[in-house]
């Protein structure tokens, strides 16, 4: 704790905290001789007490007027709950199922309302968490800002619809699901959850930029990559010179390079989605240690209040007086 | 109408001015002195008849008698701050006024001397005849006097001007003084007759509140002591005041003073006529 006074010049005050010492502030009545009166501890030691309240009294209200604070500082806090922006990829490839299809009596559940079904379970067993939505296919869709309310998430969740259209472009996605974050206390783990089929490039400054901000607001990224069966893997270094058939590998490799906490997940099946949502709730479970930033607090309330109590007494003194008899 | 007590005293008196008092003084009275032959002492109006014929040398024989003498009368008051305490100056003028009015109406001489720091001559009165009693100037200002001397040490000074014969001195104070100072004063003092009379007030010791802060100041030190009054610190008070009561009376008793007069918050006249008949 570190202190400081807006105004320290009246701390010159407290020099009156000498006062008591010098003068009782009880009007003396005469008497006869010193010498008669006799040895009283009691009223020794009240007198000093009294002496003592009222110098204590006048040093806190001198304390006050000078309006201490305590200076803005950073308090360790153990986060429960965690920040979570599900980042949606709502491109027509998600239409399909696993196995690439989306028409025809074997084609399934399409990715996408695999995705849907196993986020909002994952939402629902999720009750601390603060929940974000973000869809993105050829531009991001701001659904929903950071919130608790369960029934607002489940039903941004179902907002993302079958009807996807439109490619993949995760840079100006990521930088509006990072935008969610801003201007928030850290609380807790902050996570952003991307589900996607595929990936694009991302330009070298938005990447820089991407990094910076992951960097800024202390966020875990996780991908869960929902990958078809002609899709590339994330691990497999391309083998030809074409970039298009390689930018899940070097998005993989990006993120990787973020600086911040990264797992991807390939998912090639339902069950597999499902794996590795358990796996990122487990990690989002890991409480988070951070850092608040506590403002200047102004400390002078604390003084009256000392004073007001230390004044008491002496009020209780001066109704105890008796200057006539 | 001025209070009066009246005094007596056990010595004879030396003055020759005639007064209420036995003397050694030889002279117009009735107490019986003596026979001495009619050459010692020519007064023939006094030949005793039964003295002449027994003398074996045939000697005319006369009676003497003693006369009543004067004796100076003196009021030594001690002004320091402490006597200006509830009515102490008020008792200290009605004491002097009631000695000199009794002065005067014995026939004796009255002399007042009051003392700070210094010898107060402008109150002080010198020793005469004073008719009618305290002159009503001096009798003024006394009343008026605001008692703030940090001492008494005139006190001692004032010991030369009270004369060579015997004197009946009053000693009024409060007797707030040191025990040697007022040793030394009591010693000096010997060659006359010393009342001390202690002026006192009740609210010194008897009237002090049972409860609550008081904040003491002592006009002659500056010394200052808060007090918290309770029920055990006023018998304490009390206790510390009729121990000094009793140390007066031993220190009195010790340096040839009488026995102590107290004046607790009001001159009473007749329990000082009481005092000196029964002392």
């Amino acid at each position: 704790m570190s202190f400081g006074f807006a105004s320290p010049w009246w701390l010159l005050l407290a020099a009156g905290a000498l006062l008591p010492w010098l003068r009782s502030g009880q009007p003396t009545a005469d008497y006869s001789s010193a010498t008669m009166i006799p040895e009283d501890r009691l009223s020794a030691a009240l007198d000093r007490g009294l002496r003592a309240f009222a110098s204590l009294a006048l040093l806190a209200l001198a304390a006050g007027v000078a309006r201490p604070y305590a200076l803005e500082q950073w308090e360790e806090r153990l986060g429960t709950g965690a920040h979570i922006v599900l980042l949606m990829d709502r491109s027509s490839s998600m239409n399909e199922n696993f196995s690439g299809r989306y028409l025809g009596g074997t084609s399934g559940e399409s990715k996408n309302a695999v995705a849907r079904r196993l986020l909002a379970d994952f939402v629902q067993r999720r009750s601390d968490d603060l929940f974000a939505m973000v869809g993105f296919s050829a531009a991001p869709r701001y659904v929903m800002p950071l919130t608790q309310d369960r029934e607002a998430v489940l039903a941004a969740i179902d907002s993302i619809g079958d009807r996807g259209h439109g490619i993949t472009n995760i840079a100006p996605g990521l930088a509006m699901a990072l935008d969610f974050f801003n201007g928030k206390p850290v609380t807790g783990a902050r996570i952003v959850l991307l589900v996607s089929d595929g990936a694009t490039r991302i330009e070298d400054e938005s990447q820089d930029l991407l990094r910076q901000w992951f960097q800024d607001n202390q966020a875990r990224l996780h991908w869960i990559y929902l990958r078809s069966k002609n899709s590339a893997a994330l691990g497999r270094a391309p083998t030809g010179s074409s970039e298009n058939a390689s930018s899940e590998y070097l998005l993989h490799q990006y993120f990787q390079s973020l600086g911040v906490p990264y797992t991807a997940y390939e998912a090639e099946n339902p069950q597999a989605v499902e794996d590795a949502i358990a796996d990122v709730e487990r990690l989002a479970n890991q409480p988070l240690r951070y850092f608040e930033k506590i403002p200047k607090q102004d400390l002078s309330g604390v003084f009256y209040a000392l004073a007001l109590t230390l004044l008491f007494p002496l009020l209780a003194a001066k109704s105890l007086e008796v200057r006539r008899w | 109408m001025i209070p009066e007590f009246h005094y007596r005293v056990r010595w004879r008196a030396s003055g020759a001015h005639p007064g209420r008092h036995a003397s050694h003084q030889t002279g117009g009275g009735y107490e019986f002195a003596g026979h001495v032959p009619l050459a010692t002492f020519p007064d023939p109006r006094n030949i005793d008849a039964h003295a002449t014929l027994n003398d074996p040398f045939g000697q005319l024989m006369v009676k003497t008698f003693r006369q009543r003498s004067a004796i100076p009368v003196f009021v030594l008051a001690d002004l320091s701050a402490s006597m200006n305490f509830a009515g102490k100056p008020q008792m200290l003028a009605e004491l002097a006024a009631a000695a000199a009015y009794s002065a005067y109406r014995s026939g004796d001489p009255f002399g007042l001397i009051v003392c700070g720091e210094a010898i107060r001559w402008d109150l002080s009165l010198p020793l005469r005849w004073h008719k009618g009693g305290l002159p009503s100037d001096t009798a003024e200002s006394l009343a008026k006097i605001r008692p703030s001397s940090r001492n008494a040490s005139a006190l001692g000074e004032a010991i030369p001007h009270l004369g060579r014969g015997k004197a009946l001195v009053l000693l009024v104070s409060d007797f707030h003084l040191d025990d040697s100072f007022l040793e030394i004063l009591l010693d000096a003092l010997r060659p006359h007759d010393v009342v001390p009379v202690a002026v006192w007030s009740p609210a010194e010791y008897e009237s002090l509140p049972d409860w609550g802060l008081i904040h003491l100041r002592d006009p002659e030190t500056g010394r200052q002591r808060r007090l918290f009054m309770r029920p055990s610190l006023k018998l304490r008070f009390r206790e510390t005041f009729r121990a000094r009561r009793e140390r007066l009376i031993e220190l009195a008793a010790r340096h040839g003073a009488r026995e102590p007069f107290f004046l607790e918050g009001r001159f009473d006249a007749e329990a000082l006529t009481r005092y000196f008949y029964e002392t």
